[in-house]
């Protein structure tokens, strides 16, 4: 649409008119639109978390108050008091093992198989490639039934188990580390080979750390993934003892749920680590979202 | 060649744990549902459960409350998905020129999506609350009328579409932003150069050009419209009445709530064939797109 190189000087013209003269000069530059726009939408969407901190901050009579107050007032007893109501140190726990196990079964099954479809031949390579993408096709919705009946037979239901190893491989995960693969020096490979390195050695010592950001972004998916999963977990598990910080803030929502100052500390607390995680990783979680489209590139 | 007999072996090897996981926890499951779906099943002793055939299928097919609930979900993939497409495209075109404070504008926009539904769906819902909630105190202010949101069965389907785009539409403008980067800037000035003014070149150059993009963001954003199910739980539990008692919905009260587990796995197997088609239809185009661009 617009140019995204423009001379900084260049007039604002009247209109758009195609003159053949150097380029960079026929663009309008309207930057107060541009800033209008941008801090509309820094407005509309950063003010539900600017709210649920003043909230959570106020007296249970100013959030109940009109016109409303649109300052904190340093109430923090509010974060006591809904810290004293549920398990929350348990969920956190619970949540961090769940999420950091998933990531890192995640990680090594990916990387094996990733490592297999980019780098050796075998016999129906092509098809068993194909399965593995079109299990994507099967959404979770559908599996909970099956799943929830499987995990019964195995006794893992309110197990941490039940939350782990069905979600520990990745058509994401895989498709991205191929890709990677794929693009590897072949001479690498064949040198290693020669030298009598053996494959998972191999893998460990030279795949790793070249395929490190692919395997940083995946990791960062799946940590997340796992760390804002619900039904899963709410399904499959009724015990406290194991289930995550998601699942325990909605109980929370059942039994405190007109407790409007203390559940939104609650929403602070619980969210905060997800927050502080995008932040410090910013730049990876924006390249990750970028390389969903060329996920399914094919 | 022993090298070789080996590097193939072990090739299998290395697919071994993913192609377990999948065999038992998606592939395995894929057919169990469908089997299910043609008993009546018995939920606490699934050998008490009797063959039914397509039972499950044509009472689902005769129900209103199955074709109601589909209604529910085309109310809520229309409100989310054609009006996040156009949402996502203006301001993905927005934050492709440089300006100061660019970055931060498009961290804003993401944020929400990498936020757990449960805790931001709590804050909207007080946000949506009828008599203290913000979004009414702004209403009375505006002299509006105020609305009942989430309380109304009017009101409660806008109200979590209009979280959901908050939630989801910053994923969309990064792909917005990813596609748009990938068209040739040279393109886009020539066509200026040649007198096509910014809508011409809008309509000419950039719409036809982002096509495998604007694909891409469809099928997936219907594919999670028709699977969302976390919001609908905290903010309106499928309420008031069955206003917002989308088919995932539907399918979770069945099988969950009822424990009427053949008929759930009959609306799982029609929704699993929904969904898989929009796959489908995903890849196909998503590979068509690498023969002309």
């Amino acid at each position: 649409m617009l140019q995204r190189k423009q001379s900084p000087k260049s007039p604002p013209a009247p209109s758009p008119v195609p003159v053949p003269a150097p380029p960079r000069k026929i663009w309008r530059r309207l930057p107060w639109w541009q800033w209008l726009l941008g801090i509309f939408l820094v407005i509309i969407f950063l003010f539900p978390f600017y709210w649920v901190i003043v909230t959570s901050l106020n007296g249970s009579n100013q959030v109940l108050q009109f016109p409303p107050v649109f300052l904190p007032h340093g109430q923090w007893q509010n974060y006591t008091r809904a810290w004293s109501e549920a398990p929350w140190l348990r969920y956190f726990a619970n949540t961090i093992f769940i999420a950091g196990a998933t990531t890192l079964l995640v990680l090594i099954t990916s990387l094996l198989a990733g490592f297999a479809f980019g780098t050796m031949q075998f016999w129906g390579k092509t098809a068993i490639f194909a399965g593995f993408i079109s299990m994507m096709m099967i959404p979770q919705t559908v599996l909970l039934i099956p799943d929830y009946l499987v995990l019964r037979d195995l006794h893992w239901l309110n197990t941490y188990w039940a939350q782990i190893v069905p979600w520990s491989a990745s058509v994401f995960g895989i498709f991205l580390l191929r890709q990677y693969f794929l693009s590897f020096p072949r001479d690498l490979i064949e040198a290693a080979r020669l030298d009598g390195a053996s494959e998972i050695r191999f893998i460990w010592k030279i795949a790793v750390p070249m395929a490190k950001p692919a395997l940083i972004t995946i990791a960062l998916y799946v940590f997340l993934g796992s760390w804002n999963s619900f039904l899963w977990p709410y399904i499959m598990t009724q015990n406290p003892r194991v289930q995550p910080i998601e699942v325990g803030l909605a109980t929370f929502l059942g039994t405190n749920g007109t407790d409007w100052t203390g559940l939104s500390a609650a929403v602070v607390f619980t969210t905060l680590p997800v927050m502080i995680l995008f932040l410090v990783a910013q730049r990876q979680f924006l390249a990750g979202a970028s390389a969903a489209t060329g996920g399914v590139k094919g | 060649m022993f090298a070789t007999e080996r590097r193939r072996r072990s090739a299998y090897l290395y697919l071994t744990p993913a192609a377990l996981i999948f065999l038992v926890f998606t592939l395995g499951p894929a057919f169990f549902v469908l089997y299910i779906s043609l008993f009546n099943w018995n939920f606490l002793n699934s050998a008490q459960s009797t063959f039914v055939g397509f039972h499950n299928y044509t009472n689902l097919l005769a129900s209103s409350t199955f074709w109601h609930s589909l209604g529910i979900s085309l109310y809520f993939v229309i409100g989310t998905v054609p009006v996040g497409l156009f949402l996502a495209l203006v301001i993905a075109m927005a934050l492709m020129n440089q300006f100061a404070g660019r970055g931060f504008v498009r961290l804003a926009v993401f944020s929400p999506y990498v936020t757990p539904v449960v805790a931001t769906s709590i804050v909207w819902i007080w946000i949506f609350n009828p008599q203290f909630g913000l979004l009414n105190g702004l209403l009375h202010m505006a002299h509006l009328p105020e609305l009942g949101w989430l309380e109304s069965q009017r009101w409660a389907m806008p109200g979590v579409i209009l979280y959901t785009l908050w939630h989801s539409l910053g994923f969309d403008v990064i792909i917005f932003m990813a596609g748009l980067s990938a068209i040739s800037a040279d393109l886009r000035e020539a066509a200026r150069i040649d007198g096509a003014n910014r809508w011409q070149e809008f309509w000419s150059v950039t719409w036809p050009l982002l096509t495998p993009t604007t694909l891409f963001v469809l099928i997936i954003t219907t594919i999670g419209s028709l699977q969302a199910f976390t919001q609908f739980f905290t903010m309106t539990s499928g309420g008031p009445l069955s206003a917002t008692t989308t088919t995932s919905y539907l399918l979770y009260q069945l099988a969950f709530l009822f424990y009427r587990t053949g008929p759930a796995a009959a609306l799982a197997v029609l929704l699993f064939i929904l969904i898989a088609g929009l796959t489908a239809l995903q890849m196909l185009l998503s590979q068509r797109r690498t023969h002309y661009q």
